[in-house]
């Protein structure tokens, strides 16, 4: 008989897990993609539900058995495992079958040291192969980032749809669609070559960008997934650029641009959640090893005679990164790559933030006009960010009846809490400033 | 005393039920549940709590029929009522069996916990004792 023991007694230190961040997400996009190598990208979904039930396997012994030396090898081993099973037992592949039998055989999970490299390489084609299938031209672009999320970066669905604010089952219709559309297409396992490559190129990096940039605008949704989609965009673009089919200026350019902007990442916000402004932000927190490794991918970028929208972009952020403080931003600099943004790229978004860097340079006044010169302005009557930049003139000019207006306006478009309360706190500024003004008057 | 009085017991199992309530998490979650679950099974094995456990297969046979000539596969895989797997617990008692059946990370996902306390003897032979020490009729036992 057992003396009695108090149940809240503090648990005694156990072995904290080995397992890293991210683990069975990063290794499930890998095992993925191996295996669609094995059993083609027809039988996508079959390479998911293998990968799924090996992490399944691992949930169902590891708690009893402890967790194993090599958890990803053993994962590997697993779903190997899984797929011998079922080609022999369900027959999937017919004529084809004694072929892929030996070829999972000789997937080795734990290779020889002197092959560790080469196997490497191996794996490291097929993420690569699997992204060009995700990011057919043909498959729509939704579509496409929701794939590459799913089988490459191991996201849920779940996951997919909080991050794009949308629900599961729309997630998962667009999955399916997205498969079929490849089994349809007959899309190859391969990274195409000769003049192919440049074009599914494009629209590899233009899903990748669309990736990052819905994980860093921020404006809605659960920021800790949103945070994981730019570090997810990272990931598979570094893997890109290390390929010798991505040793190119504009892979080189688009990497810059996301570091260099993740950089940031962690001084946008307060301890509590809100918003903070440029000139706010404690630049001491800002990654220092993902600047340097940005500016290496700039630097790399810098190689031949393409000039892409990517280059830019990374350039104006790397402006804000080497600035010391707010007061020495090298405006003129980011205004000249701003203009030359605005030739490649027409959209009123881009043109309003030329209109700010606009207004730093040659003042308030100029910002405005810009503003006003804005092509296809009323596109943006309903972004929240023009009232709000408007409202910034206007109070650098002291009109701080029209700066109360545009925040009035911009509080009303925007759901963002944070991004509200922000708002609200120049607009007290404002109101305030303006009392004052009036009261001057008298 | 003429009828042996059943010692209050301090083993139970926990068994956990259900064998797919894990087959849709994400691997996110999966990770935190194998760490969670891992972490939980080592404490309480180190608070003496908890003697041992071990997972169960989905696959095996049913037997039944008389002289066992059924067998049939199972459980089924798909069921409800499927045993996982199981901790052997020492405990002072069934509402400290329950408090720790209450931290199973798995709850939230859907796996079902039950706890059985562990008879000191299979309960029908408990009550031929019982008879017999009545009656008198067997030999052996412990007035």
């Amino acid at each position: 008989m057992n003396t009695s023991q108090e149940i809240d007694s503090t648990p005694p230190a156990v072995e904290i897990s080995r397992l890293a961040d991210h683990l069975f997400r990063h290794e499930a996009g890998k095992l993925v993609s191996i295996l669609t190598g094995i059993f083609g990208t027809s039988r996508l979904q079959l390479a998911e539900d293998v990968v799924q039930e090996a992490l399944v396997r691992a949930l169902q012994t590891w708690p009893y058995y402890g967790i194993p030396k090599n958890p990803a090898a053993w994962l590997t081993q697993t779903a190997k495992n899984l797929a011998l099973d079922l080609i022999r037992r369900e027959k999937l592949f017919q004529d084809k079958e004694p072929e892929i039998i030996t070829f999972v055989e000789q997937w080795s999970a734990e290779p020889r040291p002197d092959d560790a490299v080469s196997f490497d390489t191996e794996i490291e084609d097929d993420r690569l192969r699997l992204m060009f299938a995700c990011c057919h031209p043909l498959i729509p672009q939704e579509s496409q980032t929701a794939l590459a999320l799913k089988t490459l970066c191991g996201f849920s669905p779940a996951e997919i749809a909080k991050a794009f604010l949308t629900t599961e089952a729309a997630i998962a219709k667009r999955l399916t669609r997205a498969r079929q559309r490849i089994r349809e297409l007959r899309v190859p396992f391969a990274v195409p070559a000769g003049e192919e490559l440049a074009g599914r190129l494009d629209a590899v990096l233009q899903t990748l960008y669309l990736l990052f940039n819905e994980g860093y605008k921020a404006s809605s949704g659960e920021q800790l997934v949103r945070a994981e989609l730019c570090h997810e965009a990272i990931r598979l673009v570094t893997l890109l650029a290390r390929h010798a089919v991505g040793n190119r200026p504009s892979i080189h350019a688009l990497a810059a641009l996301m570091f260099l902007n993740t950089a940031r990442l962690p001084a946008r916000t307060d301890p509590d959640g809100n918003i903070l402004r440029l000139n706010e932000q404690d630049r001491s927190s800002w990654d220092t090893s993902m600047i340097a490794r940005g500016l290496y991918h700039l630097s790399q970028s810098a190689a031949g005679e393409e000039l892409t929208a990517y280059h830019l972009q990374a350039g104006i952020a790397a402006c804000h990164c080497t600035a010391v403080d707010f007061a020495s931003t090298d405006w003129p600099r980011i205004l000249s790559l701003y203009d030359r943004l605005v030739e490649l790229d027409d959209s009123p978004v881009i043109a309003l933030n030329r209109a700010v860097a606009l207004a730093h340079v040659q003042g308030p006044e100029a910002g405005v006009e810009a503003v006003a010169g804005i092509r296809d302005q009323q596109l943006l009557d309903s972004y929240y960010l023009l009232h709000a930049v408007l409202a910034q003139f206007e109070a650098q000019l002291n009109h701080f009846q029209r700066a109360a207006e545009h925040l009035r306006k911009a509080i009303q478009l925007t759901e963002l809490k944070s991004e509200q309360l922000l708002l609200s706190n120049r607009l007290h500024d404002c109101e305030r400033r303006a009392r004052e003004a009036a009261a001057l008057q008298i | 005393m003429s009828t042996p009085t059943p010692t209050p017991t301090t083993d139970y199992l926990l068994l956990f039920r259900g064998t797919n309530w894990d087959k849709h998490l994400s691997p996110e979650q999966l990770q935190k549940l194998v760490t969670d679950w891992y972490t939980w099974f080592e404490r309480l094995k180190q608070e003496g709590k908890c003697a041992g456990g071990h997972p169960l297969q989905a696959e095996g046979k049913i037997v039944s029929g008389k002289k066992g000539r059924t067998i049939a596969d199972g459980p089924f895989v798909e069921s409800k009522e499927a045993i996982g797997g199981y901790f052997y617990l020492q405990v002072a008692s069934e509402s400290e069996a329950v408090a720790i059946a209450q931290q199973c990370p798995g709850l939230e996902h859907g796996c079902v916990v039950e706890v059985r306390p562990v008879a000191d003897m299979c309960s029908a032979r408990a009550r031929a004792i019982e008879m017999a020490s009545r009656t008198g009729e067997l030999t052996g036992v412990p007035a």
